[in-house]
């Protein structure tokens, strides 16, 4: 790499200090922090706007990154979030709050295997934490779909689902997304084998300090600017174009599906807990009749039985949600990749816009003449010629940003070449997984509904019973 | 249900309800058979020769026979008295005329009964014609309690009198109210009853029977002279209370009712937004195409059987509530009549106390005094037969109506169970047959 090369790409040493955070060894898959977790820290947030405005040169990373592409951790260990918690504790301008934490615990599948069943290992983390691995990896590794977390606040919840974060319920939904979170980076051919992840979820202390030194947020922010900027790619990937045209749709669709659901419940719910006033009424009528009495009382208490069924068939069902609210996260991690992509494109196409100019007025300084009208040309006609000097001197500057033009092309090509293969492979294992993914949650679904419909026929055929005693 | 415009009824044979609306129409008045309605047209002389007086018409109709039948075997466990009155109500048309548009219904009657001339009667009444039934039922007898009708305008201006719904409705509840008359040991002999069954030209009898009523309102009378009861008897003073509560009890039912079908209706609207947003999906997809629109389809017959059950609650479950809520009144109506008797009775027994305080020597009770206790003893008697045969009528009916409303619930529930797993073998099939190309 030349200098004029570094001046051009900003940074790029990093790339190379990303190699030793690979885990390269099968072994040694357990070091245990035994020490306990001290109060809170502050971490600063990293939007993901931020991670998507990342320069190019991270894709330099990708080769590295993919080194031990195939495997994948979770045929090494077992990965649970085994519960949470709450804690208080100061957080950076010292003021007293009140957060969760996550324990998460792994073990050697080996030694499961072997019957040997240690205790598991395990470390505390805090959402922002999760938030700080993800953006991470969003950063580092920008062709990949990067599994999303579980909604920060509620969304889409009908009036009985509270939307407060210390929520148990939320909590508990929140758990079993952090756990599907890690669950899908480990069987990631490529996040899985990430250093930095290992260390999440193995080493209690100094985690942080160890993502904060791979200095990615510094490359997330040094292209901050680029973060408003919209490119006109002349020549876009149809394939990407597809894709960012599918994702729009599936977040859409999905926000849709999810919105509609919610006030579904929202109603179904009303319908179920309207029935509950029979079972009062019912039961204060029996007792103004004497042959009628008993199977009306009991009737009423199948009415109650019927009206707070809704609670657990309702608790059940934001599972599904739940997992339709995971793909239209999906989709904003899908579109972050085809925006990257649109970036790399532009700047290819910068590049080799920058080098043609160059090339043409070389051609002119070497020809003497003026293709195009400029005000060069017009003060050159009316002052006279450069000197012979000037005009070596500046052919020679030409020549040299020509080479360098040259060269940044062929590497910018590279790489956006390197991306789309790679970014190409990540999709289709994407699309595997949602196909895959949606269809089960479908039929879970359809499940439940049967499950629901053959509850509610029980009770009713108990309702009825009651009934044809009166 | 409002939803969905009011279909047309089933009018003569098998003409169309725009066929049978041009008043001026040649047919027209073949097509009513109703010469006893006022029903002036030129052709009532062409009627009477097929329709002689009293003579059955239809009675083949399978409608009115199995319906019959079904009766028979439906009352067999009641009281096990055989019964020798049958009634139907059914086939309601609408009748279009210069001066007005009313619907009648076809009254079946069956019978061995000797006070009935022959043994089968066909004829046709409307509304106003029960109307009078119940008047005159209650003049003449005035100890017994006369079912009630359905009320003449249910949401005025809000129902159309003449969707397919609202006769639906009115024709069950006239069904019911005719049949509890007939069932009833002393109101089924009424003379009254008799003609409404059997006379072609029931407005020649009304004419007639306005000429009587002046002598009739004699009896029918009841002067209590501003006398208050002391007390009920406590038999009859738990007969109010339970009322009391029955009537508040109900109305509470009526409401959860009406509610359970806002609340179904408004669940309707959602899913039916709901269904087809994974049918636009499945246009963006490939392999989640057809489980999508399987999901799709599987909420569409969701809403279906939604919509049938909120539309049978609604027509079948909210019209009985009704029904009792105006029994109740009828009830509590001869209640209130049996203490008139009693207050005539008591403020004669208090006169003659009186004057025996007077004028010492006069033992005798005078004969209209014991006319009066015979007259409140007979009313006692009556009201407590009709109160047991109501309680007994309230049982069975409420029985009916709430394994009804199970059964729809249970009927609504398995549609739903079927559709869903329906769709199963699709998901399944096209996971199946994925991991096998794999």
């Amino acid at each position: 790499m030349t200098g004029i090369r570094r001046k051009l790409l900003v940074v790029s040493a990093h790339a190379d200090s990303r190699t030793p955070f690979l885990v390269q060894s099968n072994e040694n898959i357990f070091v245990r922090m035994a020490e306990p977790v001290t109060g809170s820290e502050e971490i600063p947030a990293v939007t993901e706007n931020d991670a998507d405005a990342t320069s190019e040169e991270l894709e330099n990373n990708q080769t590295n990154a993919m080194v031990e592409e195939g495997t994948n951790l979770l045929r090494k260990m077992e990965i649970s979030v085994a519960e949470a918690e709450k804690r208080m504790g100061k957080n950076s301008v010292n003021i007293q709050e009140t957060y969760t934490v996550y324990l998460i615990e792994t073990r050697p599948i080996d030694a499961v295997a072997e019957g040997h069943n240690p205790a598991p290992d395990s470390v505390w983390r805090r959402y922002s934490e999760f938030e700080l691995l993800r953006n991470y990896f969003l950063v580092t590794f920008p062709f990949v779909v990067v599994p999303p977390l579980p909604e920060k606040r509620a969304e889409f919840v009908w009036h009985k689902l509270s939307a407060d974060n210390m929520d148990p319920d939320f909590v508990e939904r929140r758990r079993v997304g952090l756990e599907n979170f890690l669950l899908r980076v480990a069987s990631h051919s490529v996040l899985s084998n990430d250093k930095i992840f290992y260390q999440f979820l193995t080493e209690e202390n100094g985690w942080k300090e160890v993502v904060f030194d791979t200095g990615f947020q510094a490359k997330a922010d040094s292209r901050l600017k680029a973060l408003n900027a919209t490119f006109r790619v002349k020549s876009p990937d149809k394939r990407f174009v597809e894709l960012k045209h599918y994702s729009d749709e599936l977040q859409s669709i999905t926000s849709q599906l999810l919105r509609v659901r919610a006030r579904v419940a929202d109603r179904l719910y009303g319908v179920y807990k309207v029935h509950g006033n029979y079972g009062r009424v019912f039961s204060e009528w029996s007792a103004i009749e004497r042959e009628m009495g008993d199977g009306l009382q009991s009737a009423g208490h199948h009415m109650d039985a019927y009206a707070s069924s809704i609670d657990d068939i309702l608790e059940e069902e934001e599972h599904y949600a739940d997992q339709m609210k995971e793909y239209l996260f999906y989709a904003e991690a899908l579109r972050a990749v085809c925006r990257k992509h649109e970036l790399m494109q532009y700047e290819l196409e910068t590049a080799a816009l920058d080098l043609a100019s160059k090339k043409q007025q070389r051609e002119e300084l070497a020809t003497g003449t003026v293709r195009t009208f400029s005000f060069k040309g017009m003060t050159n006609k009316l002052f006279g010629q450069e000197t012979q000097e000037q005009r070596e001197a500046k052919l020679q500057v030409l020549e040299e940003q020509i080479i360098e033009g040259e060269e940044l092309v062929k590497e910018k090509t590279i790489e956006c070449d390197e991306f789309v293969k790679n970014a190409w492979v990540d999709m289709v294992r994407f699309k595997e997984q949602k196909d895959r993914d949606l269809k089960e949650a479908l039929i879970s679904y359809a499940i439940m509904q049967i499950s629901v419909c053959k509850k509610g026929i029980q009770m009713w055929a108990n309702a009825k019973e009651c009934f044809s005693k009166m | 249900m409002s939803a969905g415009t009011p279909k047309s009824l089933p009018s003569s044979g098998q003409k169309s309800i725009q066929d049978i609306s041009h008043p001026l129409s040649a047919e027209d008045s073949v097509l009513t058979p109703s010469p006893d309605l006022g029903n002036t047209t030129s052709s009532i002389g062409e009627k009477d020769l097929s329709l002689p007086n009293g003579t059955p018409v239809d009675t083949s109709s399978p409608a009115s026979s199995s319906s019959l039948l079904n009766r028979l075997q439906l009352d067999d466990d009641l009281d096990g008295e055989t019964r020798d009155l049958f009634v139907t109500v059914d086939d309601p048309k609408k009748h279009v005329s210069t001066m007005e548009t009313y619907i009648t219904y076809r009254v079946s009657t069956k019978t061995s009964r000797t006070e009935f001339d022959l043994p089968e009667y066909s004829v046709r009444r409307r509304y106003q014609d029960f109307d009078w039934l119940r008047i005159k039922l209650e003049e003449s007898q005035p100890t017994h309690l006369i079912p009630p009708l359905p009320e003449k305008f249910v949401m005025k201006g809000v129902v159309d009198r003449f969707s397919e719904e609202f006769v639906e409705t009115r024709r069950k509840a006239l069904d019911k109210f005719l049949k509890r008359v007939a069932d009833h040991p002393v109101l089924s002999f009424n003379e009254h009853l008799n003609v409404f069954l059997s006379a072609k030209d029931l407005n020649a009898y009304k004419r007639q029977g306005l000429a009587l009523l002046t002598k009739m309102g004699e009896s029918v009378k009841y002067v209590t002279g501003g006398y208050k009861l002391r007390a009920r008897p406590a038999e009859f003073a738990a007969m109010g209370d339970y009322l009391d509560v029955f009537t508040q009890k109900l109305g509470t039912i009526d409401r959860i009712a009406q509610r359970i079908i806002k609340e179904q209706s408004e669940y309707l609207v959602e899913l039916r937004e709901y269904g087809p947003v994974y049918s636009g999906w499945a246009s963006s997809e490939g392999d989640l195409r057809e489980p999508l629109e399987g999901v799709s389809g599987c909420v569409a017959n969701c809403s279906t059987a939604l919509e049938e059950l909120t539309e049978d609650m609604s027509e079948d479950f909210l019209p009985v509530l009704r029904e009792y809520v105006l029994y109740i009144e009828s009830m509590k109506n001869v209640l209130k009549k049996r203490d008139q008797v009693q207050a005539e009775y008591e403020a004669k027994l208090e006169a003659v106390a009186f004057r025996k305080e007077e004028r010492t020597g006069v033992s005798a009770v005078p004969t209209d005094v014991e006319k009066c206790q015979d007259r409140v003893e007979c009313f006692n008697a009556d009201l407590k037969a009709d109160w047991d045969r109501w309680q007994n009528n309230k049982r069975q009916d409420f029985r009916q109506l709430l394994t009804g409303m199970a059964d729809k619930n249970i009927q609504y529930y398995e549609k739903c169970l079927a559709a869903w797993e329906s769709i199963i073998p699709l998901l399944q099939e096209k996971q199946d047959a994925k991991t096998d190309t794999n």
